[in-house]
């Protein structure tokens, strides 16, 4: 019973080191990150490949996502005369949760799994430890730049997202289930605000850019220097990453819009 | 008499529960080449890794060039890797550049040469290890023997007063061997660098080392010019020098007698 | 490998089609657009109730959006709800008894300020007050003198 008691402290204590060493790790490659920007093409070749790489999944889910809506939206709403409300019930839909959290789990899939992969490879492949012994620091030279790009390109692959979706929306909802095409946009129009809706949109994607990039350059920088290692670092990343950016939305969901 | 390139002093290190070494003492001697051997599994990486201070001992001092490593800050500690380079036993070349830019990567780190010089240097060493005319290469495309000679390219590009070599010889065909003994001559002779080999390949050491030391469970078990060693008088020395099956390491892994074994049904 | 000129072309678009996206957003999906007019003047009026009036919402004329309420406070001493609208200068001038009311857009619909013109010659001017106003009709309150009244009526005829 005791050892028990003794074992469980033990986990705990494992769980919160690894915790601590992750939130150590984070403000070590925040604290890189001006001397990344001295070497923008690091950072512009990251927000390549982690950016434009994601645009179109990004693109084709948004537009899948807000005629969806637009089709299920129009259902329920037909029902009670207020298809009028379809444009800003996609455009809310899409801005407030959708975007950023749809686009973060995209993002996770697509350029978080590739980015535990890339460096877990790295680390198995010994090219992070050769970077040590020349002298140059992985941390700012591998890590900072690709948690720069993530913090970068995902509010932007949200945004996209967001209006992609919001013309998928339109699209059905207006050429296909005949919405009038004026109420559609005026009551967007009327409805959206800048800082409680497009604000909050940008704010949540981009603590959604940092949490992910955070995982899976974590994930691939502990990653076990074996391809076993590296598979399971690139599995933990989207596995984490989703059940985070979920909980994460909630309670900013609640922050945002609860008061 | 020069002071020497590495020193250690009352060195111990443990993985976890495992004891690598315990208590060791080193001289590394400046410009001449060192060979550490043993069987696999004995810290000779480690012992790299401790030189290099991406480890630091748990007991004794680790002294390199005569800055003692572990009381070393982070900024120091990479001023004093300039000084070395370090041959992985992975290659580890970096997968996104090509044969040049990996030769050149140390130089943009740490210089700011022009263009036209960085390119006179990358063809000079890339030209030592025989592979200029393999520059535009990608890392995919070149084979294990060619991938450690653009390595060791890299490893002296920015003329370190020494290099550490991990299991240079290990994975190579015969030719690819010649290859990189040959530039490893080279690059003690010409340019006079410490070069420390760590290694299990006692034919390729004794062509070429001025010095071993033999590395078994964590303590040296002999030491000296590697003609001597052949007729060291230990018998574990004797053994592994000759690469005898049978010896103070035995050839059958512990067991109860063959005849309770077969008895035992 | 795609070259290094490229990766910059393709990160300099994708810079570019973000920021046109949260660009769009503003425009297209926010009420920030549509200031009336270059040449506003700003007016308030107090509402007994404003419901659920928000910032942003129009201000219009007929029908016709003429401007945006700009803010919403509470006068604590008489407490009723002090509205502030932005009106554009091209729509004309408004008469100083004009009448201002909570409206509904429908049954559902959002709510905005109507403003039916008055009589006099004396126009509103930045900073003025309309004097006249209705409060927010509360659906709550509708349906209860509803029921009340359908309670008293069956009363009679008994």
């Amino acid at each position: 019973m005791i050892f028990w008691k003794y074992n469980l402290m033990q986990q705990f204590m494992d769980l919160f080191a690894a915790l601590g060493r992750a939130v150590l790790f984070l403000f070590h490659a925040l604290l890189l990150m001006g001397a990344a920007l001295l070497r923008p093409r690091l950072v512009i070749k990251q927000i390549y490949s982690i950016g434009v790489m994601s645009l179109l999944i990004i693109i084709l889910s948004g537009g899948f996502v807000g005629a969806v809506l637009a089709f299920q939206g129009y259902e329920t709403m037909v029902d009670f005369g207020a298809t009028d409300a379809l444009g800003i019930m996609v455009a809310l839909a899409l801005l407030r949760e959708l975007g950023p959290v749809v686009g973060a789990l995209l993002f996770a899939g697509r350029a978080g799994s590739a980015l535990s992969a890339e460096i877990g490879l790295m680390r198995a492949t010994e090219q992070l430890s050769a970077m040590e012994m020349m002298a140059v620091d992985p941390m700012a030279r591998v890590i900072a730049p690709r948690l720069l790009g993530g913090m970068l390109a995902m509010p932007l692959l949200a945004a996209i997202f967001n209006v992609v979706g919001i013309y998928g929306g339109y699209l059905i909802g207006v050429e296909v289930l005949g919405v009038d095409r004026g109420s559609f946009w005026s009551q967007i129009q009327h409805g959206v605000e800048w800082g409680k809706d497009i604000g909050n949109s940008l704010i949540k994607s981009f603590i959604f850019g940092v949490v992910v990039t955070w995982i899976a350059v974590y994930n691939g920088y502990t990653a076990e220097p074996s391809p076993e290692g590296v598979g399971r670092a690139t599995t933990l990343t989207v596995v984490l990453s989703s059940v985070i950016v979920l909980a994460l939305d909630f309670v900013l969901t609640a922050i945002m819009f609860g008061g | 008499m020069h002071e020497p390139a590495v020193q250690l002093d009352g060195v111990s290190f443990s993985r976890g529960t495992r004891k690598i070494f315990a208590n060791i003492d080193m001289r590394i001697a400046t410009g001449k080449i060192t060979a550490v051997m043993g069987p696999s599994g004995t810290g000779k990486t480690t012992l790299l890794r401790l030189i290099g201070g991406q480890l630091l001992p748990r007991q004794g001092t680790v002294r390199v060039f005569g800055q003692q490593v572990s009381t070393l800050r982070h900024a120091e500690l990479y001023q004093l890797r300039k000084r070395m380079g370090m041959l992985f036993q992975s290659s580890a070349l970096l997968t996104d550049l090509d044969v040049f830019e990996n030769v050149a990567f140390p130089l943009r780190a740490h210089t700011k040469l022009t263009e036209r010089l960085i390119r006179d240097i990358v063809l000079m060493k890339l030209e030592i290890v025989g592979l200029r005319g393999a520059r535009r290469l990608r890392v995919e495309e070149l084979s294990g023997g060619m991938a450690r000679r653009v390595a060791l390219a890299r490893a002296i590009v920015l003329d370190p007063e020494m290099v550490l070599y991990d299991e240079p010889f290990v994975g190579l065909d015969p030719i690819s061997m010649g290859a990189i003994v040959r530039a490893l001559k080279t690059i003690n002779e010409v340019l006079r660098i410490t070069s420390v080999i760590v290694t299990h390949d006692v034919v390729e050491v004794v062509s070429i080392a001025d010095e071993v030391f033999l590395l078994a469970d964590g303590r040296i078990e002999g030491h000296g010019a590697p003609h001597a060693l052949y007729d060291d008088s230990s018998p574990w020395v004797k053994q592994f020098m000759h690469g005898l099956a049978d010896g103070p390491v035995p050839f059958h892994y512990p067991a109860p007698s063959l005849m309770n074994d077969f008895l035992e049904v | 490998m795609v070259s290094s000129r490229m990766i910059e072309a393709a990160v300099g678009m994708f810079l570019c089609v973000g920021v046109a996206a949260i660009f769009v957003l503003t425009l297209q999906a926010s009420s920030m657009n549509r200031v009336p007019s270059k040449e506003i003047y700003t007016v308030r009026a107090r509402f007994e109730n404003v419901g659920s009036l928000r910032v942003g919402a129009p201000v219009a004329v007929a029908g016709v959006t003429i401007g945006r309420v700009t803010d919403i406070t509470l006068d604590k001493k008489m407490f009723e709800g002090v509205v502030s609208m932005t009106l554009g200068k091209d729509f004309g001038e408004l008469p100083k008894d004009s009448n201002a009311s909570v409206l509904t857009r429908g049954l559902l619909g959002e709510q905005y300020i109507g403003i039916t013109p008055g009589g006099l010659e004396e126009p509103l001017r930045d900073g003025d007050e309309i004097q006249l106003t209705q409060p927010a009709v509360v659906l709550e309150d509708l349906i209860g003198k509803f029921l009340y009244n359908a309670g008293t009526s069956q009363d009679h005829q008994q």
